[in-house]
């Protein structure tokens, strides 16, 4: 009946829908249908069960649930992520395509392979095929950037800008401008030294996170319970009443260069994708450990984010007046 | 839309048209049984309408009754895009003969009403579509309302003269288009519609203003698509464009809390909220406090406040401002027991000798004050005490006192790894205690734990390994330690790690490695100067950056050990023109003097360096010892300078050496054989860097 009632979303109609899962890909259509066909080829050796005959375009593979499921299954498996595991080995050549299609796909279990990566560096197991993917990634990046950093300019309202008029006269242009870096120059990396896996991982998430709108539900919430993991904290309802329990294994150290893109992507989980609820729960779980975890830091920017995140949320949760400004006015008289 | 569905049957409806009073119960009840055509040509005939105005009420009457389907089927039976073009100046009226808008009113005082009517239509099309879910066809029917608003008014209406029903409509339609296109997760065309609102003149009120610029602000901030700046050909001379999705977000929510400040809009929490979310990403906490101190007082309350801006001041660095904030939020009127007040205070205490003993105040409120599903804190406080009472042990006065604090500072952080075994923090803070304390077993223990449990990720850890071996004279190991911390990081933060090989070479006396090292280093901090601009940045080595001055004053006190003059001086002077005013480079020069028997100048540098830095110890002790050379008159004032030089370093050997030498001197030979035991103790227990130079 319609273009965009999405085949994953039933709640299309609404206010507030984001059918992020519709088709409204940017990117052109598969240029190479035989790179799908091939990368599906051989995941369908590597899965335990064959892939559905649905499983036709790298879209459907994006998608999929039931493969979902399998992937990441065997990406949790106590073995998985050496330097010879079959999947890493196609979750590598996905990337490498070059199809962005078909990038997509592999980035959807970026989460999976972070989340198990991380919190499994300190076992001392192989983890060769887990950090083959991930420095494909970081590659990329550094790649499309030209190595170059993201900075913001943190502007000066006494300027004029396009938004908005100012009194003060123009003069000195944008020396007033306070210049952050949200990601430094990035250096090419062969290796995953071990001081240099924070950003390594931290630049594979900001490709995440500005892929995120075309992200499948499962591989967001993915994200969000590991970030639980790795704060340490789970907060749990026992008879009715809310404890905290510090974690036992997954805790990681959090720099800032892991932080800024998990709390980019959680944002994006709490504010932009909020009318999934599971989506929103998770993410508002991942934020409430990361928050109890800024506090065991002590760390004031973490603090002053995750608060910041958990009242927004909060705010998202209480209900609304029905106010739309779009809806016309309520009438007994109409009039043309 | 819940019209038709309560209160039915009392609800009546009229309709007014052409000065004519009409119920609508005769016309609804033909929409019920489907006659569209009965319905409209009743509505034409009591109101006079012709067939585009009757249709377009039908499709209001039945929109508003919620009958949805209903109205969209109306609305398709209206060609509105041909009454659009009827609508449209001829063409020969778009060169107007003569300049100026009024002339050409009359034109649009006529059309503004039929236009309004038309533009209603479509819109309540799209608004249709928008509730049926057809998120894409909604966008298009309300963007070519935008469009021929744009094409009917192209001149553009004075303000005096809009009809206030078709600035309603061109206000509604502004702010759906990009609501429809974000439904729709069309986020580029949503981006370019919140854009088209906000640089187009379309005479918004301010309220819809607000809520487009929040909304706009919203998206830019978490909907993960980066869209490219705003075209340049909305530039006005010199104005600010923002250059990023971020960077417009920051600008517009500021924007917002501007209009706040002035009074032109009702305040809303979560602006603030979104604020606070950016710019703290961005490490512009003083901007964020900036904006906290203009808020009007009674927005927040005061505590919050002061808390908010301590967080603010503390994550720029700016311990005092932060402190003394929390110093009046924690006052006992205020609110004493706010966990993150307290813990973030003990924390900033725990960073200064002088503050510790405020601290500890703190940190024990804080361990009283986690319960229930704040429990967890405990271990914090825990924690932050440990290092509060260590660090007070470094300024106590008296040797009770101190090994009281100390063994107090180690019983916390044990408390504290008890509740919780994988904090990392609390296994690094184990580590510097013990080393401290001169446990170095138990320190190697941990310095070697953290290593594993951050799986060799963070620097410091490697750092405190290679400085406890290095104390325990286990000076091929830590070497190795450090090349194994060089392999594990990249070029740019390899400083730190070779100004301790650098030192490393020296202790197992290897001059020339020592000398290459430090050339090695020279490099590298060259490079670094000359390569990056204010955007690189160095998450783990930022507070340890190794400058340039000390590797000249590093390779002056190596040349000065091989009695090297000539070199050690060019290198000192090189030191010295990155520093003019340096208690250490005045120390090396005193050597310098005092190695080559200029004992009156190498006095005068020392005592430069002490007025310069009066707790400096080394040059207390080289006072010291050069007096303690100069016979019994001077002794008693070697003594109290030696004794001194304790009082602030206890564990200097070199202290302990020389007070021994004054003893003896002075005939006092018990009391010199302790000092010289102590010294030869603490001779195999010295790293050689301080233990506090990792923090």
């Amino acid at each position: 009946m319609s273009d965009d009632t999405p085949t994953t979303s039933p709640d299309g109609a609404g206010t507030g829908t984001d059918t992020s899962e519709s088709t409204q890909s940017t990117s052109p259509p598969s240029d190479s249908p035989s790179k799908t066909q091939s990368a599906i080829q051989s995941l369908s050796s590597i899965l335990p069960s064959t892939p559905p005959p649905s499983l036709s375009s790298a879209f459907s593979l994006l998608h999929d649930p039931e493969v979902a499921a399998q992937i990441s299954s065997l990406l949790r498996h106590p073995n998985s992520g050496a330097g010879e595991n079959n999947l890493c080995r196609w979750l590598y050549d996905t990337f490498q395509s070059g199809d962005p299609d078909l990038q997509l796909v592999a980035l959807r279990f970026l989460p999976i392979i972070a989340g198990v990566y991380l919190s499994r560096v300190t076992l001392r197991k192989p983890l060769a095929g887990f950090e083959a993917v991930l420095l494909a990634i970081y590659a990329h990046e550094t790649t499309s950037r030209a190595g170059q950093p993201i900075t913001v300019n943190v502007p000066d309202l006494s300027h004029p800008s396009v938004y908005h008029e100012s009194k003060a006269p123009i003069k000195n242009n944008a020396t007033e401008l306070n210049l952050a870096v949200l990601s430094p120059t990035l250096e090419p990396h062969g290796t995953v030294r071990s001081t240099k896996r924070a950003r390594i991982v931290g630049v594979a998430l900001e490709l995440y996170y500005s892929k995120i709108s075309q992200m499948p539900v499962g591989s967001k919430i993915d994200f969000c319970e590991f970030c639980v993991g790795w704060s340490g904290h789970v907060y749990e309802e026992n008879d009715g009443e809310e404890t905290e329990r510090m974690g036992k294994e997954g805790r990681i150290p959090l720099p800032w260069e892991l932080l800024t893109p998990a709390l980019r992507i959680l944002g994006h989980c709490i504010m932009g994708a909020r009318e999934k609820t599971e989506v929103f729960d998770a993410a508002w779980a991942a934020c409430r450990s990361l928050h109890a975890r800024s506090m065991h830091d002590i760390n004031s920017r973490a603090i002053l984010a995750t608060g910041s995140l958990l009242r927004l949320g909060k705010m998202d949760m209480e209900p609304t007046q029905d106010f739309d400004p779009t809806e016309i006015p309520k009438s007994d008289v109409l009039t043309t | 839309m819940e019209f038709g569905e309560h209160e039915i049957g009392i609800e009546v409806r009229e309709v007014y048209a052409n000065g004519v009073w009409m119920k609508t119960t005769e016309v609804e009840a033909k929409l019920d049984e489907g006659n569209i055509q009965e319905a409209e040509s009743s509505l034409r005939e009591g109101l006079s309408l012709n067939f585009e105005e009757a249709r377009s009420l039908l499709g209001k009457l039945e929109y508003q009754r919620g009958n949805i389907e209903g109205a969209l089927r109306v609305f398709e039976g209206i060609d509105l895009q041909a009454a659009i073009q009827r609508l449209q100046p001829p063409i020969a009226e778009k060169v107007p003969s003569r300049r100026g808008r009024s002339y050409s009113e009359p034109l649009h005082a006529v059309s503004q009403h039929a236009a309004s009517l038309v533009l209603e239509a479509i819109y309540l099309k799209a608004k249709s579509l928008q509730k049926l879910g057809r998120l894409s066809e909604a966008a298009r029917e309300c963007k070519s309302v935008l469009d021929a608003v744009e094409r009917l008014f192209y001149q553009g209406i004075p303000d005096v003269q809009v009809d206030n029903k078709l600035q309603e409509t061109v206000s509604q339609a502004v702010e759906l288009l990009p609501e429809l296109w974000k439904q729709a997760g069309h986020y580029h065309d949503a981006i370019s519609a919140y854009r088209c609102a906000l640089l187009s003149q379309w005479n918004l009120d301010n309220d819809c203003c607000t809520r487009i610029q929040k909304r706009f602000a919203v998206l830019l901030l978490y909907g993960g698509v980066e869209a490219g700046p705003p075209s340049l050909a909305v530039q006005i001379d010199g104005s600010y464009i923002p250059k990023n999705n971020l960077e417009e977000a920051i600008l517009l929510l500021m924007i917002l809390m501007r209009k706040f400040i002035l009074g032109k809009t009702q305040w809303d929490p979560s602006v603030m909220e979104h604020l606070t979310f950016a710019l703290s990403l961005c490490r512009q906490t003083p901007v964020l406090a900036k904006q906290l101190e203009e808020i009007m007082p009674g927005v927040y309350h005061r505590v919050d406040r002061w808390n908010s801006l301590a967080l603010c001041y503390s994550g720029a660095g700016q311990d005092d401002a932060a402190l003394n904030l929390l110093r009046k939020s924690l006052h006992k009127h205020e609110r004493p027991n706010d966990l993150i007040a307290l813990l973030l205070a003990a924390k900033i205490c725990s960073e200064d000798s002088h503050l510790a003993a405020e601290g500890v105040v703190y940190a024990q409120r804080t361990i009283n004050n986690a319960q229930g599903i704040d429990e967890h804190i405990k271990s914090v406080g825990l924690r932050v005490l440990g290092r509060c009472l260590g660090m007070q042990a470094k300024v106590s006065s008296s040797d009770f006192e101190r090994s009281h604090l100390q063994s107090e500072a180690l019983k916390s952080l044990g408390g504290a790894i008890a509740l919780d075994r994988n904090n990392t923090d609390l296994i690094f803070e184990l580590g510097i205690q013990y080393a401290e304390h001169r446990n170095l077993n138990t320190a190697l223990r941990y310095a070697k734990k953290f290593i594993d449990v951050t799986g060799g990720s963070i620097l410091k850890g490697w750092r405190l390994l290679a400085l406890v071996l290095s104390a325990q004279q286990r000076f091929s190991e830590a070497e190795v330690v450090t090349d194994a911390a060089i392999d594990e990081t990249s070029k740019w933060e390899q400083g730190p790690l070779l100004r301790l090989k650098a030192k490393l070479k020296l202790s197992q006396s290897l001059h020339m490695d020592a000398i290459e090292t430090y050339r090695h280093l020279l490099a590298l901090v060259q490079a670094q100067r000359k390569s990056f601009g204010p955007l690189r940045m160095f998450p783990q080595a930022e507070d340890d950056k190794v400058n340039e001055f000390e590797i000249w004053h590093g390779l002056a006190n190596l040349y000065s050990s091989l009695s090297h003059w000539k070199d050690a001086e060019i290198c000192l002077g090189k030191a010295r023109e990155l520093k003019q005013y340096s208690s250490e480079a005045l120390h090396t020069e005193g050597s310098l003097r005092e190695g080559r028997g200029q004992i009156r100048e190498a006095l005068a540098a020392y005592i430069d360096a002490l007025l310069l830095e009066p707790y400096y110890v080394p040059c207390k002790i080289l006072i010291g010892s050069v007096l303690s050379k100069r016979g019994l008159k001077v002794l008693p004032v070697a003594r109290s300078l030696l004794s001194d030089a304790l009082r602030i370093d206890p564990t200097n050997r070199m202290a302990w050496y020389y007070l021994g030498i004054v003893h003896r001197n002075d005939g006092r030979i018990a009391d010199a054989a302790d000092c010289f035991q102590a010294a030869s103790m603490l001779e195999e227990s010295d790293p050689i860097e301080s233990f506090s130079s990792i923090h």
